[in-house]
Formats: C-alpha cells, structure tokens, sequence
C-alpha cells in the first residue's frame, strides 16, 4: 500500500488503484498525517512494508512497520490497566487495556520502547526482533514525590530549591489512624508533633522548627487544596493524597503574614482514569490503658494514714484513724482500685468508603467516613462523620474545573481535665487522691462522699467525677473549595479559587447534683455551660502562572497572586447554675436562678499580593525568589501592611559532568535560602483601647463607683474604663529564617538523605511591654523581644533490600535549639500553670532572656538528708530522714535566692523510624519514634505522693534508719521534741512554694514502638471470580512498648492552659491508649 | 486573530475577580461586640460612665484600703504630723500607688473630653456643657492633686498623642490648665443636680478653685495676687446660700449626714462599700478586733484643746466618755484613734466591713477657714469677715460656749498671728481628711516647724521634703523625664 500526497490531497494506493482520500490542507502537520497513516495501517494488517511519498515537499517518509502485542504487569503477576507505552522518538503511544494488554505498531527503526505508570518505575525496553512483550513494572514509591504541592503551584521535586517535607497518604493510610495530625509524628524532619492527651478526637500540637512566639501562636498554617485555614483533625485520612510540609522561608515567605510557623499543604485525592474504584476500608480496635499509676491497696493506705496520723502529737501517739480489724478486713479485700472503676477496655471502628473513577474530561471522587471511638475513661467518645466529594471536569480544551467540598460533623464527649472547671470535677484528678478505703457507693446506693478526717478531703468521688458530667461537644463544618483553571497561551495559565471553610462548634455540658460543680447549693443544683460558635473564613485567590522553557536550558516560572481572605467568629457563651432539678440540664438554660453569658463577635480581613519567580539554567542552578505583601486589619492604621520576601539558591551538582563522572551520585543537590515570614495570629481589636466595667484594682471587682450619690444602699452606677492601652503601633511578629541544606542519594537512588541546618530569628514579639505609668496603664501590648531558634534536621532513608524480601526504610532526627533574645527590657516572665488543687501559685515556668520555651524554675531538692549528714542538716534546722534542699548560694538559708533552674521541656532531639518490608504478599511496617532530653514537671505527684493524702506506693518505701530513701520519712512530732534547739533555715519548705521543686521534675524522655502493622494481600488472580481487584488484611499494635523512665501516664504531655511556654506540665492528663487493631481494605 | 480576541475575552476574564477580589471588604474592622475607647462614649451615661471608672481609680486609695497600713505604698495618709509614726520625710516609692492611680483616673476623664469635643454625644448642648464641666473639674481634681505632690508633671489631655514619651510641665503651666478647667466647670455646673447629690456641682467648683488659688498664692509659686482670687472664689461658695456647718461636731461624718449641707463634694459610699468601714479605723480592742490601722499620735493629741471636737474627732478611750482622756491605758497602743470616720452601726456592720459615710474631699468648714486664711492675706491684715468665718468653726468646736483654751479670732490679733491660728485651725478641723494638712505643711514650707516635736525627722529635714519623688518606674522608661531634688534618679 502507498499514500501519496499530490496537489494537496491525499491518496491512497493499493493494489496500484488510487483512491483519493481527502484533501489536504496546508497547515497539515506531518504528525496528523503519520497518525492517519497509523491507522490505516493497523486496519489493514496484509502488508509488513508500506511507504509513503510526500511529492510537492520533497520529502519522503520511509515506514517500515511492525506490531508488538504484549501485557504489563505488576509485581504479583496483576495486569495494570492504563499504563502508556511510548515508542522512544516517535510519538507513537498507547495504553493498556483493562486486562493489560497492549498492541503498538512501531517503524523498524525504532529501537526503544518506554512503559510508565503513576506509581512504578518507568521501563524502556528494548524491542529487538520480539513482536510481544510481556512486561513486569516494578513499583515506585519514590516516584510519586515527583511532584511536591508548594504554595500556590506545584514544582518537580528535582527543581525545589526549599526545605519541604513530603508524606504521601498512602504511607499514612498504610496504618490504622484516626486523625491526619497525630499520624505526622514522627515522619518529617523538623516537625515536633504532642499528642498532648489521650482522649479520643484531641487535636495533636504541631510544631514546625521550634517555636517563635510568646502571645501570637505557634501552630503551622494548614492549606487544604489551596483554602487556608484548614483543620487537620477533622481530615479523613483516607482522602490524603499527599501532604507537603514547608518548613524554610524559600517555602513559606510565600503565605507571608501566615507564614512564620510553617506550613502544611494538603492535597486531597481525585479519580483517576480507567475503571471507577470502589475502595472500603474497615479497622476495629481495642483501646487500654498503656499504663496505670502504681496505687496502694486499702490495707497499706490504711497504715500510712495511721503512720501519718501518729506525726501528729508529740505527747504521744494518737489513736489512729484504722483499727487492725479494719485493716486486716482491707487486706483482705484490697479495697477499691479506682482506677479500675474509671478505666476501661474500649472499643473503636473506622468505616470508609471511597468511590472514584475519571472519564476523557471528568474525574470524580466521592469518599464517606465513619468513626465511632470510645474514650478509656468511661463516658467519654468521639464519633465522626465526614463525606467528601472532589470533581474535576474539562470545560473545553482552556478550562478546567475542580470543585471540592469536604463536611465532617464530629461529636464528642470529653470530661474535663487539669482545673477546669474545677481541680474536684476532673475525675483524672481525684482518681489518684481519693482513698481505695472508701466504696464506689455508700450503703445506701448513693456515691460514696470523700474520707473524713483522714485522706484528700477535697477530693470528689472519681467514678461520680467521670460517670455523671454530661458534655456534649459537636463540630459541624463544611469546606468547600472550586477552581477555574485557564489555560489562556501556551505556558500562561490563570486559576481562579474561591473557598469557604465553615465550623459551628457547640460545645454543652451538664454537671448534674453528683457533681462537685453542680452539688446542692443555696440557689438549686447543677452546673451548665453552653458555647456556640460559628465560624467562617471565605477566601478568594486569583493566581496567574507563565512556565516557559526559553530555549532549550533556561526554565522560568512566574507565579502572580492576588487574594484576599475573610473571617468572621460569632460566639454565645451562657454559664447556668441553681436548678431547681436536674432533670433538663444543659437543654434547658432558661431554669436556672443564674445566668451569666457572653456573645463575642469577631472578623478580619486580610488581603494580600504576591509574586514568584522560579528559574534554573540547565537544571544545574536554580534560584527561587518571592514576594508578598499582606495587609491585615488586626492591626493600627499605620501598620496594617506587611512585607515579606525571600530567595533562595540551588545547586544541582549531580547534572554537573564532573559529578556525572564520578558515579557515585544519583542525585546531589545543594540549597541555601533566606526570607522573612510574619505572624498575625494576634485577636482582633488589640490595636484599639477595651473599655471594660470589670476592674480589680481597687478590691472590689467592678467599676461600679457610686457617682452619683444617693441612697446609701444603692445607687452605684456601672462605671467603664479603658482595661488595655491602645496601641496603633502593633504590627506582626517577623520571623528571618536562613536554611542551607543538601540532598543526596547514593546506589541509584536505593539511599537517599537530606540534611538541613536552619536559623529564624522572631523579632517584634509581641509582649506586654512596661510603660510610663503617667500613661495611665503599667503596659501595653507591643512589639518588643526576639526569640531565636536553630536546628539541625537530618532525614535518610533508603531501600536496603529489594527483590522479593523489600525493606524500605525512613529514619528522621530533628534537633531544635530554643533562645529568648529579648523580652522587651525584662529579664523574665512567669507563667503560673494552675491556681487550684496543686498549690502551685508562684510560675515556675518562666521565659528568662537565655532560656528557652519550657524552661521550669524552683528549689531543687538533693533526695533526703542521711543519718551520716546529721550535722549538716542541723545546719538548716533539719533532722535525718527530711528533705534536702539545695542552697546553690550557699548563704544557710534557703529561700528564694536559692531558685535554679530546674529542668527544661525542649528536648534535646526527636526522631522516627519508619519501616516498611514485604515478602510477596506479606508486609510489615515497623514505626519507632521518640524525643530525647526533655524534662516534665508531674504536677500529680505533688499530692499522690503527699504524706498527708498520697495514695502512691512510693510511700510504703520512705525513709526510715534502716532503708534511707529519697522518699521523706514519717517524722512523729515526739522526735521533733528530741531536737529542741534546731530552729529552721528554710522559708519555704512549709509553704506551697516549696511545690516548685526539681522533685517533681522527671526524665521525659522515651522511645516508643509506636505502631507495628503485619499486612496480607491476597493475590487478585484469586479473587477476580469474585469480582474483586484487591484485598489486603492487617492486624496493627499502637503504643505497644513504651521505653522510659516517666512514671505518669505518658510522656507526652503538654499544656492545657494555651501557652507554650508552659509545655511540659502534667496535670494527670488522660491517659494514652494502648491499641490492637484489625482492618482489611477492598478494592472492586 | 480569532486567537488574540479569544486571548484578550480571557483576560478580561481574569481581571474582573482580581478587581472583585481588592475592593470586596475594608481593612479597618469595626469591632462590635467588643467596646473600645473608639466606639464609647457617645451618650450622657457613657460619658459619666467614665468619670465614675475615673473616681473609681482614687477611691480605695484616699480612704479605706488606702489608709491601711499593710499596702506600705499606699499610706500616703500618713505623711504629716498628726497619725503615729506619721513619717514626715518621703520616701521614694511612696506617691507611686497615688500617681499611678491619678493618672489611671486622668486617662478615662481625657478620653471622654475627648469624645465630647470629637462631638460623638448625641446629647443637648447644654448637657454636652454639663458633661464638660464634670469632666474638666474632674481633669483639674487630679492634676492639683499631682501637682501638689510632684510639682512639674507630664501633663496630658484629650488632645496627647496617648502613645507619645513627654516631658514635665512647669507647675505654673499645670496650674494654667487647672484654673481653666475648673473656671469652665463653675461657670457650667449647676448649683445641684435633682437625684444625684453625689455630683460635682458649681460649688464644688469654687471650693475647689478657692483651694487652687490659696495654693497658688503659697508655695511653690508663692504668687500673693491669688488670695484675693481664692477669697473670691471661697465667697462664692459662702453667698451661695446652700451651703453651711452642720451643727454639732460629732454628726458632720455621720453616714446620715452624708449628703448635709456642709458637704459640697465627697468620694460617694455604699453600703458595701469597704472603704468606709468602722473596722479600718477601729482599735484592736473592738469586738474581733479592729485593725489598728489609723493610731494617731500623742503628740497631736496632747496639743489639741479639750472640747467637744476632740472627742467627736478622736478616740480617746474605749467608752466614749466625753472630756476623758485614758487611751493609754485602754488601748495596747497606748495612742489615740481617728473617730471621725468612726461609726459603729451594729456588730454585723462592724464585722462584715460595711458602713456608708462619704469621705470629704471638699468641706463648708474648709471653705470658711479657706476664705479667713485668704482675706487677712489679701487685706493685710485680719477682717472682720475672716474672723467671722473661722469663728464659725470654733464656735462649733466648741459647742458653742466660750472655751479658754480655744478663744474665737479677733481683728486686734495682727495678720501673722491670725494667719497661723488658721493653720493650726485647719490641722484640727482637717484632720485625717488627706491630703489638707500635709498641703498645708508644703505650700506655707513649716515642715521643719511642725518637725520640732519629731527630733527623728528635724535631723533629716530638708527642703526636698516638699515634693515627692518621680516614680523610678516611669524615669527608666521615659528618658524626658527628670527626678525632683533629693531623690535617685535611676
């Protein structure tokens, strides 16, 4: 067969008869007419040598052809469905069919036939003589960090000239979690994550590189496809498909005023081509208690109380408070383990259920969650469930169309814990204190009340404290998201977002008459709180992109933005006390002799312009370079716009020849950057002067001066004065961060590293700064101090073994140094961490220029004086057996003088290590994670281990002349009287300062197996019959082994009282879960 | 071509939400349910609101808490010569709490003059003139207050920039601003107010610009042409006719007497009101004990004649026997105590803290011996008008029978004498009533004459003594300011 092309048409020859085929146009490509030529010829299979004969253009083409047929498969033998096939130089391509299967006509020159799919290896294959191929793709995690999401685009991952870690959802859906947040532990450099509590739903701390900021906040900004402002906790796992975190300035200085605490840029899954998914995933688990504090049983308290209580009188003994009888009958019966009572086995479950597919110009994802989890305290759960439907659609060959909407409606009940509302009504409090003597209820079925004369007696029933509060706490929030992307010339885009992320939070809750809020009181009973909060932030971007290659080395990529986003909070906030009955509770406010509300309203503006250029030449150098201005309305007239550039180089030593040649580096790549990055998380309104009508300055509490006169009952009037100093000065917090870092990967890419060194520097803190007092105010919030952090972060992983037993394997250690610089002229600020229940009233978390966050002061104790030190515990008017403070001045006194540092909550590092081994269709994924050289300060143990109301066992080995331990002796009032002229140096060993003492103070340190999942996919060649294209079934252990030498329930405490200044307090937070689980996913 | 029009439709395209996008919403946020000093201040209540938060700031300090002695900063009660221990040198922290509270009530007073003449009121213009007044003489209140005890002094008004460093300002300028204020406030106050006796009023006014005058005729600025002023000042006051003594001694303070006709302007109480209350004067030995916080001294006590006054003002023995002298056997302190302020209404007043007596701040006694002082200096010598109007106050002290010991004022005494007969007169009128009689001490400089009894403070005395120091808070943080004589500067 031949095809002529004469006179403008086109003609085709067979068996020497020309047909005239069509006419041809002149601006007809060759391609078009090897295309068409391709196809006649596969349509007509009797010929192996055609040729064809470009007359008026001189040219003649040369086609000598044959076809291949073939099937590609993957690893386990499955047929992949929508690979492409290229043939290397030609533009000849195809794809596979639902079973594989291939046919490709190729021209004899061809040498080389390229086969790739997202998430393999890509393989050219060399045809030689075959006419069919059967092909086994290897797949390819590295491959899918191909592309990272930056800000406001996406960049090849070879071209990054910034510190971004990636964590595709894939690797976190490869085990059973709950919340996208907590399951970023451990997985990137630089990035410290707090599961501050155990409770079920919590949201996990993020801390990106340290943290900057005193007043303004140090949580990461969270853009979930391109909305900022997004919520990590309420995140289907499921739905990720990757997660971007940008840690340098080079990365963030691109979202400016939001930019100072990192970034974490999620992207979320879209249908792919080829036949719909149906993907459902179940996981059922079994929660317990990781580890219970070490309590006495009855019969011990019983004698300690005794023992305590014959400290009491000098003359003598006094009767004690447990007769042996009773004694021996708790021995006996071992009395009530209260933990027992308000712990429990709980259940969890995890329903998802994704279905997607794509066509030519739609794709579609529509994915349901379910989660129903119960807390390990009684009475507490947290259910979610969410829905997200992501669409994607090709107007026309310019315009595309995304469209994402994402709800979750999460309910949970949560009891409080630490203070709030009171030390009494957290049952985590009271479980460690109230006496295993007493019964969970009284003879008469009621709660028992708490232990008279003997014991804590302000404690409340534990079981009472955790069965009876009834919280209620909802979250309904609804994201929605669309994009219209143009592509208005070759290389120039312009994308058009528009999003809406909305939340009611309502949180209700109900302490009934059992409660130590709610008890019976002069107006009624009961305790109610109601919150409601609604929340909503538009945001609109408008982004132009050009991206052109100039030439044939020089890449340029200009990114325009101009958006601007608002945030609206309205919140009712009605406290309800005196109840006539209990009956209606927190549904029925209006009964209450007592209502006290408030309604906060709030909105910001923030509107932004922003450009990006990203060049390289050759692929060898790269620079990024970006600008954005932010305005914002939370601050002063004079101050409202920001500005924030940063810039940043690469080196990409391995396209250098004389790396090339070296053969050792697959890759090799060196980056420096250095930018500025704001924080605006600052509240509304600060600028400006509050008046307020609530004034303690004068004893009496409000402002209510009687002005007018009058009646000598009455007649004050509500008097208002300004509560704050206005400041129009206020502007961000601007953190300068530098980075240098390299990457490099080794053996052909099987190691891969990166190393990473930074530097921010936070100034323009903002602080309570001290100001004339003629101003009328002692301070005013401004921005004075600076606040230093530097690290080092190392990542290295790597595919030790491959071929039929794989290890995959991550390991990453970040290294964060923490420093005030400044505090605005003072040298410290304290912060007291609780006001009730501990009697710890003094800070002993305090910032001192030269600290850092989490730094703990107080009086540090040096175990017991021994009998051998009696002479020198005289010194201080002590005796053997007592405490022995440390005088660092050594003036003979101890008082607060002798305050030193007494531990620090910043540990020294934290890493993870994540494994991933398979053995045909076996796999195992072995997660190890830990923080090193952090301090707690466990605040529990100031009363569980008291003498007078303690119920820890550490008191059964106090210290006696026979076994001197570190533990403080029972020291009867009738030895103090063998002692009559000791006359004590120590001020504060009898009041509550003496709380702030490094005794508390405990290595918080740990490593911990974090999770461990032994996989099992059952191959598809048995289950096609059943119509299923994949089954993979998993049994999983969470927090199975924990190595440390923390004695709480877990060492990964925080605050709860907001400021990270005061990270590294436990008081007796909920317990963390030990988790079994099970869970299979399955693809139809 | 198609092309490049279909390019440039696109473009516009792009443009429109770019431009929707810069114009949509403001950058200057209202806030709305949040009260600033932005949105505040727009109705009579408002504005009054203010003023009662600005005397909120002083209350707790002149009296009640202010007068106790555990909040050392505070005891500025205790800086003349008629309490005990009553330390007649200053020490450097001690008017930190008083200036600190000034300026605190100067701020709330500034921001609502400035409201009113930024015309956010929506009120009459006679009642924007009253809202004024109330405000200026409040302003001028404190100022005269301040400057008195530390001479040259940042002086603010609606007008500063509230975040600018400044100066001092020359006394003599503070009293410019004072005299305006307070000439604005006599003219537009009204001579009472219906249902509020509580109100500053034009008498309040003139009390207080006769006592301004008297000041500035004095020490410091020692300008004689102001008695004349203050006489004025104090006549205006005296013909108003609403004002006159109450006529027995030991009623003036009663909390039934709270608004009487010699009180022209007083901190206001309430019943709950702590800083009135019996206890804080009582001594150790009532009921549960008193707190011992004003003992007077004996000294004071001991030069004072016997009248019926010194019992109504002093407590000189446990039982209240009139004419009997025996505190230091009834008392552990071996001292007399204030009674003036002193009411006990039944036990459960006394230990829960409550009472109801306004404290002075402007008394008709005041005003006559403001007006005998003013007149004989302007005169040169002893009126007929002058003895007149002290008389009235020792007639009264006396309960209006000749007293030896306390004869009335005549013409024929000469002008020294008669001016020093006023003093001392005022030292016992006043007592307890601060800051009168440690004023009267500076601005007629006897510091060291009435230091004569107290060798301890005569050996220390010197003329520095007569201002207070500048807080060292506010010198560390504003480098334009300087410390008066005598004291650190940090």
């Amino acid at each position: 067969m031949k095809l002529y092309l004469f006179n403008k048409r086109l003609y085709f020859k067979n068996n020497h008869k020309l047909t005239a085929m069509m006419k041809v146009k002149k601006n007809l490509t060759k391609a078009f007419l090897m295309t068409m030529l391709c196809l006649i010829l596969f349509n007509s299979s009797s010929y192996s040598k055609r040729e064809l004969i470009e007359k008026n253009n001189e040219l003649k083409y040369s086609f000598i052809l044959k076809t291949i047929t073939g099937k590609i498969t993957n690893e386990s033998g499955e047929p992949l469905k929508g690979a492409s096939l290229s043939v290397i130089g030609t533009s000849i391509v195809t794809t596979t069919d639902a079973d594989g299967n291939f046919k490709i006509a190729v021209s004899e020159n061809a040498k080389k036939i390229r086969i790739s799919f997202v998430g393999y290896k890509s393989q050219d294959i060399t045809i030689g003589n075959s006419t069919r191929l059967n092909i086994v793709l290897v797949s390819d995690v590295q491959s899918l960090l191909d592309v990272v999401v930056v800000g406001y685009g996406t960049q090849k991952k070879s071209d990054l000239t910034g510190a971004i870690s990636s964590i595709k959802g894939k690797e976190l859906t490869l085990l059973p979690v709950q919340q996208v947040d907590q399951s970023l532990q451990g997985r990137a450099a630089g990035v410290q994550v707090l599961n501050p509590t155990g409770a079920p739903g919590q949201s996990a701390i993020i801390r990106i590189r340290g943290m900057n900021s005193i007043n303004g906040g140090n949580g990461a900004l969270v853009v979930i496809d391109g909305l900022q402002g997004g919520n990590l906790s309420s995140l289907n796992p499921n739905d990720v498909e990757s997660i971007d975190i940008l840690k340098d300035a080079s990365a963030t200085a691109i979202y400016g005023s939001q930019g100072a605490n990192g970034v974490i840029v999620v992207t979320t899954k879209k249908g792919k081509k080829g036949k719909p998914l149906i993907e459902y995933g179940l996981i059922l688990g079994n929660q317990t208690v990781r580890h219970r504090m070490d309590l006495m049983a009855a019969g011990d308290y019983a004698r300690v109380v005794n023992e305590e209580r014959s400290t009491n009188d000098a003359a003598g003994t006094p009767p004690p408070v447990f007769t042996d009888a009773q004694i021996a009958a708790y021995d006996k019966s071992g009395g009530t383990d209260w933990q027992s009572e308000i712990f429990r086995t709980a259940p969890l479950q995890n329903h998802q259920l994704t279905v997607s597919g794509a066509t030519d110009n739609m794709n579609y994802l529509v994915s349901g969650g379910y989660i129903d989890q119960e807390g390990l305290l009684i009475n507490s759960f947290y259910k979610r469930y969410s829905l997200r439907a992501n669409l994607g659609a090709d107007i026309n060959k310019r315009i595309h169309f995304d469209l994402y909407y994402s709800g979750a409606i999460e309910n949970a009940n949560v009891q409080p814990v630490g203070d709030y509302p009171s030390y009494l009504g957290a049952a985590l409090n009271s479980v460690l204190v109230f006496a295993p003597t007493i019964t969970p209820y009284d003879s008469a079925g009621n709660y028992s009340k708490t232990s008279v004369g003997y014991g804590a007696t302000d404690s409340w029933n534990p079981l009472a404290a955790a069965k009876e509060p009834q919280i209620m706490n909802s979250n309904v929030q609804n994201n929605v998201g669309a994009n219209l992307d143009f592509k208005i010339l070759k290389g120039l885009t312009f994308k058009v977002v528009g999003g809406a992320y909305i939340s009611n939070i309502k949180n209700k809750s109900y302490f009934n008459s059992k409660t130590a809020e709610g008890q019976s009181s002069p107006i009624g009973v009961g305790y109610a709180t109601y919150a409601n909060t609604l929340y909503y932030n538009l945001q609109n971007s408008n982004i132009l992109t050009y991206d052109h290659l100039f030439g044939i080395k020089h890449h340029l990529i200009v990114t325009g933005v101009a958006e601007n986003q608002y945030s609206q909070s309205q919140s009712v906030n009605l406290i309800a006390q005196g109840f006539a009955v209990d009956i209606t509770g927190a549904d029925a406010l209006g009964g209450a002799s007592s209502v006290t509300g408030s309604s906060p309203f709030s909105e910001r503006v923030l509107r932004s312009y922003l450009g990006r250029i990203n060049y390289s030449y050759a692929d060898k150098y790269l620079l990024t370079a970006s600008y954005r201005a932010d305005a914002s309305s939370v601050f002063g007239s004079l101050h409202k716009w920001g500005y924030f550039p940063s810039v940043s180089l690469a080196w990409h030593l391995s396209n250098e020849s004389f790396i090339k040649n070296l053969n050792i580096f697959s890759d090799l790549k060196l980056r420096g950057s250095i930018g500025i990055t704001g924080n605006q998380g600052i509240s509304p309104y600060q600028t400006l002067s509050n008046m307020t009508n609530s004034w303690s300055g004068n004893n009496y509490g409000n402002a209510n001066y009687p002005y007018n006169g009058g009646p000598q009952t009455g007649n004050s009037m509500v008097g208002m004065i300004q509560g704050n100093s206005a400041n129009p000065n206020l502007k961000w917090e601007s953190t300068k961060q530098s980075n240098i870092g390299i990457d490099f990967s080794l053996f052909k890419g099987r190691l891969t590293a990166t190393a990473e060194y930074y530097n921010k520097l936070t100034s323009d803190l903002l602080l309570n700064q001290a100001i004339p007092t003629y101003t009328g105010f002692a301070t005013v919030l401004s921005n004075v101090g600076s606040m230093e952090n530097k690290g080092f972060e190392f990542s290295i992983g790597g595919e030790p073994l491959v071929g039929k037993f794989k290890w995959t394997t991550n390991f990453v250690i970040s290294i964060n140094k923490n420093r005030v610089v400044n505090l605005g002229g003072i040298n410290e600020l304290d912060f007291v961490t609780t006001n009730g229940g501990y009697n710890v009233a003094n800070g002993f978390m305090q910032l001192r220029v030269g600290g850092s966050f989490g730094d703990m002061y107080g009086y540090r104790t040096l175990g017991t004086w021994k009998t051998s030190e009696a002479t020198q515990a005289a010194k201080y008017g002590a005796i053997p057996g007592m405490l022995h403070w440390d005088d660092p001045n050594n003036d003979g006194i101890i008082d607060t003088k002798d305050i030193v540092k007494i531990g620090k909550a910043q540990p020294k590092y934290t890493f993870g290590w994540n494994n991933h081994f398979t053995y045909g269709n076996l796999d195992l994924t072995i997660f190890i994670q830990g923080s090193q050289g952090n301090q707690i300060f466990n605040m529990g143990r100031i009363r569980y281990e008291s003498q007078y109301e303690g119920t820890s066992k550490v008191l059964l080995n106090s210290w006696t002349p026979t076994n001197q331990t570190n533990i403080p002796a029972f020291i009867k009032a009738s030895t103090w009287a063998t002692y009559p002229n000791l006359v004590s140096t120590n001020t504060i060993a009898n009041g509550t300062d003496g709380n702030r003492t490094s005794r508390w103070v405990e290595d918080g340190s740990y490593v911990r197996l974090k999770n461990i999942t032994l996989g099992y996919t059952i191959p598809s060649s048995k289950l096609e019959r059943f119509g299923i294209a994949k089954l993979r079934g998993y049994v999983s252990a969470t927090n199975l082994l924990t190595i440390t030498k923390y004695v709480g329930y877990d060492p990964e405490v925080s605050n709860f009282n907001g400021n990270d200044a005061q990270i590294g307090v436990d008081y007796n937070n909920y317990p963390t879960a030990k988790v079994i689980t099970f869970g299979f996913n399955i693809t139809f | 071509m198609r092309n490049n029009i279909k390019n440039i439709v696109y473009y516009l395209i792009l443009l429109l939400p770019i431009a929707l996008a810069t114009s949509c919403k403001k950058l200057d946020v209202t806030p709305r349910s949040t009260i600033t000093n932005v949105n505040y201040g727009t109705s009579a209540v408002q504005i009054e609101a203010e003023y009662a938060g600005s005397m909120n700031m002083l209350w707790g300090k002149y009296y009640g808490y202010g007068v106790a002695g555990d909040r050392t900063p505070d005891v500025v009660f205790k800086n003349d010569d008629q309490l005990q221990g009553g330390n007649l040198q200053v020490d450097p922290a001690l008017g930190d709490m008083l200036w600190l509270a000034h300026y605190q009530a100067l701020v709330n007073i500034n921001n609502a003059l400035g409201s009113i003449k930024k015309g956010m009121v929506q009120e009459t213009p006679q009642v924007i003139a009253q809202l004024k007044a109330e405000g200026t003489f409040l302003r001028a209140f404190n100022y005269f207050y301040l400057t008195r005890m530390f001479g040259d002094i940042p002086l603010l008004t609606e007008d500063s920039d509230p975040t600018a460093l400044v100066a001092r300002t020359p006394i003599k300028d503070v009293y410019s601003l004072i005299v305006s204020d307070l000439q604005y406030a006599a003219a537009n106050l009204p001579s009472s107010w219906s249902n509020a006796p509580g109100k500053q009023t034009s008498g309040a006014a003139n009390a207080l610009l006769a006592k301004v005058y008297l000041t500035m005729a004095t020490y410091p600025l020692n300008d004689p042409t102001y008695y004349q002023k203050a006489a004025d000042a104090a006549s205006a006051v005296m013909s108003s006719g609403i004002y006159s003594l109450v006529t027995n001694c030991n009623q003036v303070f009663l909390p039934a007497n709270t608004y009487s006709p010699e009180m022209i302007w007083a901190f206001n109480s309430v019943y709950s009101d702590k800083s009135s209350a019996a206890r804080g004067w009582a001594p150790g030995e009532w009921l549960d004990g008193g707190w011992d916080n004003v003992i007077v001294d004996t000294a004071f006590e001991h030069h004072w004649p016997a009248q019926p006054r010194k019992d109504a003002y002093l407590m000189l023995n446990l039982n209240g026997t009139p004419g009997v002298v025996s505190y230091t056997n009834d008392f552990a302190t071996a001292s007399p105590y204030c009674k003036k302020f002193f009411f006990y209404l039944d036990p459960n007043d006394f230990m829960n803290n409550t009472c109801a007596n306004n404290m002075p701040i402007l008394r008709y006694a005041d005003v006559l011996l403001m007006y005998a002082e003013a007149a004989n200096q302007a005169a040169g010598a002893p009126t007929q008008a002058a003895c007149d109007a002290a008389n009235k106050v020792i007639s009264r002290a006396n309960g209006y029978v000749t007293n030896a010991g306390h004869p009335l004022l005549t013409p024929s005494i000469g002008k020294q004498a008669f001016d020093d007969a006023i003093i001392q007169e005022r030292s016992w009128e006043l007592c307890f009533e601060w800051p009168d009689r440690w004023s009267d001490i500076t601005r007629k400089r006897i510091l060291d004459k009435v230091s004569a009894p107290y060798p301890q403070y005569l050996a220390h005395y010197t003329p520095n003594d007569y201002l207070f120091a500048i807080p060292q808070n506010d010198l560390k943080l504003d480098k334009l300011l300087t410390q008066n004589p005598g004291y650190p500067h940090p």
